[in-house]
């Protein structure tokens, strides 16, 4: 095979998502651990314990360790969230130890949606779903876009998906 | 096969008689499964009897009858016909239900058969749709002639819908093909059935029997660890002598049950089985108790794989599964289409009859890297024996020593793996080679993949490696440790080739 003819896909340009989306990670991890620090404190507070300044320490302290570094993290692999589109397909890539890159032949799509969460909505941002036969493990979600450049991904991916897949029958 | 005269389907129909007992069996099957606990104390309680164990014995009848009753009347209110390119079909005893499936969104329609069905030549007819999550409909009892009417009406029917829209040559080529045409390549005589029971993995049903024997003793009673110390104080005595040779006795049984357990599983599922190859595809029957007869669509299978064990190796049998697209999440099982105990020849010729011959061939084989040998000795072999050393020294001391055995043993497995760990490509397929003792294959068409993944462990990107994931369909396959300047032209080449290729993928 002439590989060299194809496409690359690594030369392409790769789109950010909105830098207010690390805001919307960070909110929502910041709930997760303001519970995890409540149900710590609650422990040492009321737990059968001896040393209660210890159990405040541990629990307490490493709740916020824990919470550091899971920001840390989250604002570290933000900036590996990116998108591309190409003529036939969309990529998305991510993760800071495990990177992912994910591609999807828009003659290969099913469907496509928007999302929007509770705090996605404070930001005016979308999810674009995208749906595949394969199952749900390949289908894949780009989090963190502005309602205009969703609706207008989501538009050209369907539009392409019919045009693409017009010849063949599903 | 032929129906005579055309059995007229478009006025609204009753199943055959036949269906209230097949109704009456799967109500009669629910009711059991949903209350044995409570019939077994009922009727284990009738020597003490008390005045709450007999009501609710009461309880339990007045209750089956009801049901009873019940699926009688689903009988009298189950009507099927078929429209203008749709089949409809209305049920429901209190809440009507009224579902119209077009033509065009059924995958297959497959029959299954249970031992009434059989006494009474009569079939259920499952009817697999795409889309939808709820994605089947069944009929659950016509007479084979009238069912085989149906599908035949179906097809047809479908096929000049397909027609009219497609146009692809391949459809206008399978609408002139006539569809009775079949063609027998594989049937399971005793014989092979036999050496199929005997290779099949005896390890798997013991851990089954095992799985059921410690869940039911568990719904008998909180405390079993009771009962079986209990049963065995009883041989207290005999133990200490006789130990070994105990141990040894209860080793035999356990496995002779699992030899008698496979067996047996392997005879009701796969008792006459035979494989047809027709215009459309292949269709395959199996099943003594439960017979079945599945259609498989040749443009809609996904992968083809072959396996064997060194057992099966040395009897010459291969195990085929086709996996072909299903979009019920839930009926996974059903798209993957099992026959143990098929000869390489007809390997070779179900794969090309499902896919174009002329590609089906051995290519350069590309190997994965040997760093995969050592991450995985290091993550299987030395963490292990690094967790576990530690108390075990505490425990045994210099026996402990024996656990570094693991080390030399893991790194012959994860040897032979690597070995074995291959990949080869042409325009049209991609094969998977894997297997520790015995071996597996794995036959993807590369138009027919619906997303690349690209993975890179931290590990993976110091070493410049990759693993690249394809997903189709009927699943997904992962070629591990490959480097990844070749990674990324597979993932280019994969993708352009399923996104210039304007053949059916599903």
């Amino acid at each position: 095979m002439d590989a060299a003819a194809l496409p690359q896909v690594e030369t392409l340009t790769f789109h950010s998502i909105e830098k207010k989306y690390l805001r919307v990670s960070i909110i929502t991890s910041a709930i997760f651990w303001t519970l995890a620090l409540a149900g710590g404190l609650s422990i040492s507070a009321f737990g059968d314990i001896d040393n209660r300044p210890l159990a405040y320490a541990i629990f307490g302290g490493g709740v916020l360790l824990l919470a550091l570094a899971n920001l840390t993290f989250i604002r570290a692999s933000f900036k590996k969230k990116k998108y591309a589109l190409r003529e036939r397909d969309i990529i998305y890539t991510k993760g800071l130890w495990w990177s992912v890159r994910t591609s999807i032949p828009f003659n290969r799509i099913q469907h496509a949606e928007l999302k929007q969460g509770p705090f996605e909505r404070m930001y005016g941002l979308h999810s674009l779903k995208v749906f595949t036969a394969g199952g749900q493990s390949s289908d894949l979600v780009i989090p963190g876009l502005k309602e205009e450049t969703a609706q207008s991904i989501k538009d050209f991916i369907l539009g392409k998906t019919s045009q693409d897949g017009s010849e063949s029958t599903d | 096969m032929e129906a005579n005269q055309p059995i007229d389907f478009s006025s609204p129909r009753r199943q055959s008689k036949i269906a209230i007992g097949v109704i009456l069996i799967k109500f009669i099957r629910q009711t059991i499964r949903a209350m044995w606990p409570i019939l077994i104390s009922f009727f284990i309680g009738g020597r003490n009897n008390t005045w709450f164990e007999e009501m609710l014995g009461y309880f339990v009848i007045a209750f089956a009858v009801f049901n009873l009753l019940g699926s009688v009347l689903t009988y009298f209110r189950f009507y099927f016909h078929l429209e203008e390119g749709a089949i409809v079909i209305d049920k429901g005893l209190l809440r009507r239900t009224h579902t119209n499936i077009p033509f065009e969104r059924i995958q297959t329609i497959n029959f299954k058969q249970n031992i009434l069905h059989q006494i009474f030549n009569v079939v259920s007819v499952e009817i697999d749709t795409a889309g939808a999550k709820k994605s089947e409909m069944s009929i659950d009892a016509l007479t084979k002639a009238d069912a085989d009417a149906l599908r035949a009406q179906i097809l047809a029917e479908k096929k000049q819908i397909v027609a009219q829209t497609a146009t692809e040559e391949e459809n206008a080529e399978a609408v002139a093909v006539d569809e009775e045409q079949e063609e027998l390549i594989l049937h399971l005589n005793p014989i092979d059935l036999l050496k199929v029971g005997v290779s099949q993995n005896h390890l798997r049903s013991m851990g089954i029997i095992f799985a059921f024997v410690f869940t039911t003793i568990d719904q008998f009673t909180d405390d079993w660890g009771e009962v079986v110390t209990d049963q065995v104080d009883n041989y207290q005595g005999f133990m200490p002598e006789n130990g070994i040779l105990a141990f040894g006795i209860i080793v035999i049984i356990v496995l002779l049950i699992s030899f008698l357990f496979s067996l047996v599983n392997t005879v009701l599922k796969y008792f006459e089985l035979s494989f047809f190859i027709k215009s459309s595809g292949f269709k395959l029957n199996r099943g003594l108790l439960n017979r079945e007869e599945i259609s498989i669509n040749k443009s809609k299978i996904q992968t083809i794989s072959w396996s064997e064990t060194p057992v099966r190796h040395m009897l010459g049998l291969w195990t085929l599964q086709i996996e072909q697209a299903s979009s019920a999440e839930a009926e996974q099982l059903k798209s993957k289409i099992k026959v143990p105990g098929c000869y390489i020849d007809q390997v070779n010729r179900v794969v090309t009859t499902a896919f174009p011959a002329e590609f089906y061939r051995d290519e350069a084989r590309h190997k994965v890297s040997k760093l995969l040998k050592y991450r995985l000795l290091f993550f299987l072999g030395l963490f292990p024996i690094l967790l576990a050393g530690t108390p075990l020294w505490f425990a045994l001391q210099w026996e402990a020593l024996y656990a570094l055995l693991w080390i030399p043993m893991i790194w012959g497995i994860v040897h032979l793996y690597h070995t074995k760990r291959s990949f080869e490509i042409n325009e049209e397929l991609l094969r998977n080679n894997s297997g520790i003792f015995g071996r597996k294959h794995q036959l993807s068409q590369i138009h027919k993949v619906q997303a690349v993944k690209i993975k890179q462990s931290w590990y993976q990107r110091r070493k410049s490696l990759a693993s690249v994931q394809l997903f189709t369909a009927a699943g997904q396959s992962t070629i591990p440790f490959i480097s990844l300047d070749l990674a990324m032209e597979l993932e280019n080449y994969l993708l352009y080739r399923a996104e210039s290729d304007t053949r059916e993928w599903m």
